[in-house]
């Protein structure tokens, strides 16, 4: 079953994502990406907001949270590239499957920051 | 103990005299969350004599100033977001999204009550003889009311409140008693931005209520949102009482299917138009006509795709489709899909009967799709608010458009196509207050009027844009010598 099937579904697991992404980044003291994931979190939840519209809200198929899981417990240099590059994979899979574009653009720039950081 | 909803009259929170009341039930956990008082006479007496006093106050309270009351209200909406879309799911069976997209477009009113400075300015003309000039003024008309219902029970308050005061009138909002929370949620903070008392009153309760408001000398006019067969009702009452109305009423909205559509993105978009809100809404779609050889190709895509929308609770994400308001509702409904099939229409797909798991006594009823649907049928000519979707064939474009013409009702209607012919064929020739192109569910921006032709809206000047401008300002003409 598809669980990332709705706006808000997707918003939503993306929202905790990066909540996620911000406490693992805390718990190995790397304040300045734990920083840009509270940022992208506000920015996120700010999307989520204003860019719900009941009129072409449609139902979203084919994307599932369990393709997206990531380790917490490997806070290793490796480990935080998976991690980057699973959260990079995920806002490349679902940014098209959101049908207003500035909630899309959103998406697309988060996965963007997280791809940056895996060849930095 | 049930928790006893209050009045909020003359900037306080007031018990309501009625000892009756309403129970209100989450229609999914079947949780009774409230009870709505069912207010009396007594109580909407108290609520106009508040607005009336208000109102002189209100009126020399600068435009300016007046609008500034909105920027701060749109803030607190802002920071609420999330709360007001939870109970709004909690109370109307909405799901989230929904909830949080009906948030939205109540911002967009507010938003636009912010531009009452700009929209209420008028004209004027100098020397329409020698030394004399004449200029038009708006000036606000006095004490307005809104009965609002169920489907949309932040918004639909939100299309009238914000202007109505912004332009300097006093307001009385009586929602729906089957949902009373969003709307205590948004008096809170109406409440937090403090407005001078009695500009904003709210009266919960039921058919006693309104015709309280309706027939009150002090009250100037009405807004209702509801069924056709109520909007009759009360456009009737308020204008032989002299009174300004805009009812807008039920709705059968018909979308018609061109075989040049893209069948695949068509049908995505029809059934969020059908489905959404669990058909709840007076711009549901409840009839697509497959022209030609699009009926066979829509009619599979339609089922393919509906059969797999999740139905289940709207606080959970992932539900597509929630619960209609109530057990009553599920049980009218699903008469009216059996009074189809007697009819000679066949299910392809049936909804009724659905039991959501953990959810079991929840008022489900899972997306219908009845196909060769005929025009003398009831499910093709009668409102049946829940999630039914008909299919008719026509052989044309022109005989689609003429089923279309023949309802009696006017909300709206839709054309999926890609051919501009027929798009703008469609603008022009169809009768209905809102026209959607390869859109659904044709819901005007706020800076729009709400359109209603026929059966579904009773009145002159319709809601939101302009039109509330001018239903919530009275104009004088002012001509004047000096030399």
């Amino acid at each position: 079953m598809a669980s990332l099937n709705t706006f808000g579904a997707i918003l939503t697991y993306a929202i905790e994502l990066e909540m996620q992404i911000r406490d693992y980044y805390q718990t190995i003291n790397n304040s300045e990406r734990a920083n840009a994931a509270d940022k992208r979190r506000g920015k996120l939840e700010r999307v989520r907001r204003e860019n719900v519209l009941e009129i072409t809200l449609e139902p979203i198929e084919g994307l599932d949270e369990s393709n997206y899981r990531l380790n917490f417990d490997d806070t290793s240099e490796a480990g935080q590239n998976v991690i980057e590059t699973i959260a990079a994979r995920f806002y490349e899979d679902v940014a098209p499957s959101i049908n207003v574009r500035q909630a899309q653009r959103a998406l697309e720039r988060c996965g963007k920051e997280h791809a940056k950081i895996v060849i930095s | 103990m049930t928790r006893k909803l209050k009045n909020y009259i003359g900037g306080e929170w007031v018990e309501a005299s009625a000892e009756a009341v309403i129970p209100v039930e989450n229609p999914a956990t079947c949780e009774i969350m409230a009870d709505c008082p069912d207010s009396t006479a007594d109580d909407v007496n108290q609520a106009v004599e508040a607005a009336v006093a208000g109102f002189e106050e209100w009126r020399r309270t600068p435009v300016l100033s007046r609008a500034q009351y909105m920027h701060h209200f749109k803030n607190l909406v802002e920071d609420n977001f999330e709360k007001i879309s939870q109970v709004m799911v909690m109370e109307s069976g909405k799901t989230i999204d929904e909830a949080r997209g009906e948030v939205r477009r109540a911002i967009e009113s507010i938003d636009y009550a912010m531009s009452v400075p700009v929209l209420m300015r008028s004209d004027g003309l100098e020397d329409i003889s020698s030394g004399i000039d004449e200029t038009t003024i708006r000036q606000p008309a006095g004490v307005f009311v809104a009965i609002t219902p169920f489907n949309f029970p932040f918004m639909v308050p939100l299309w009238f409140l914000p202007t109505a005061i912004t332009c300097g009138n006093t307001f009385i909002l009586k929602p729906s008693p089957q949902t009373p929370l969003s709307t205590e949620l948004l008096f809170e903070m109406l409440d937090e931005i403090d407005l001078p008392e009695g500009v904003v009153n709210l009266v919960n309760g039921g058919i006693a209520s309104s015709e309280a408001l309706m027939k009150h000398p002090d009250v100037t006019g009405v807004s209702f949102v509801g069924s056709s067969h109520v909007a009759k009702i009360i456009y009737e009452t308020c204008t032989a009482q002299g009174k300004r109305v805009q009812a807008q009423g039920g709705a059968k909205n018909y979308i018609a299917v061109m075989p040049d559509a893209d069948m695949e993105s068509s049908v995505k978009n029809i059934l969020g138009a059908a489905y959404g809100c669990a058909g709840q809404r007076c711009l549901a779609a409840a009839v697509a006509v497959g022209v030609g050889e699009a009926y066979g190709k829509l009619k599979d895509e339609l089922v393919k795709q509906a059969k797999t929308l999740q139905v289940g609770y709207g606080l959970e994400e992932t539900t597509q489709m929630g619960t209609v308001i109530s057990g009553a509702a599920k049980e009218r409904i699903e008469k009216m899909i059996q009074q189809g099939v007697d009819d000679g229409a066949s299910i392809v797909l049936d909804g009724r009967g659905k039991v959501v798991d953990g959810y079991e006594n929840g008022s489900f009823v899972g997306p219908t799709i009845l196909a060769d649907v005929k025009t003398d049928m009831v499910v093709a000519r009668e409102e049946i608010f829940g999630p039914v979707l008909s299919l008719m064939k026509a052989d044309s474009f022109e005989e689609a458009v003429g089923i279309i013409n023949n309802s009696h009702y006017g909300n709206a209607a839709s054309i999926f196509t890609s051919s501009g012919k027929y798009a703008r064929e469609f603008k022009y020739n169809v009768n209905a207050g809102n026209v959607g192109v390869n859109i659904g569910v044709a819901a005007p921006s706020a800076s729009f009027p709400f359109g209603g032709q026929k059966d579904s809206f009773f009145g002159d000047l319709h809601g939101q844009g302009m039109d509330s401008i001018e239903f919530y300002t009275e104009r004088k003409i002012v001509i004047e010598r000096w030399i």
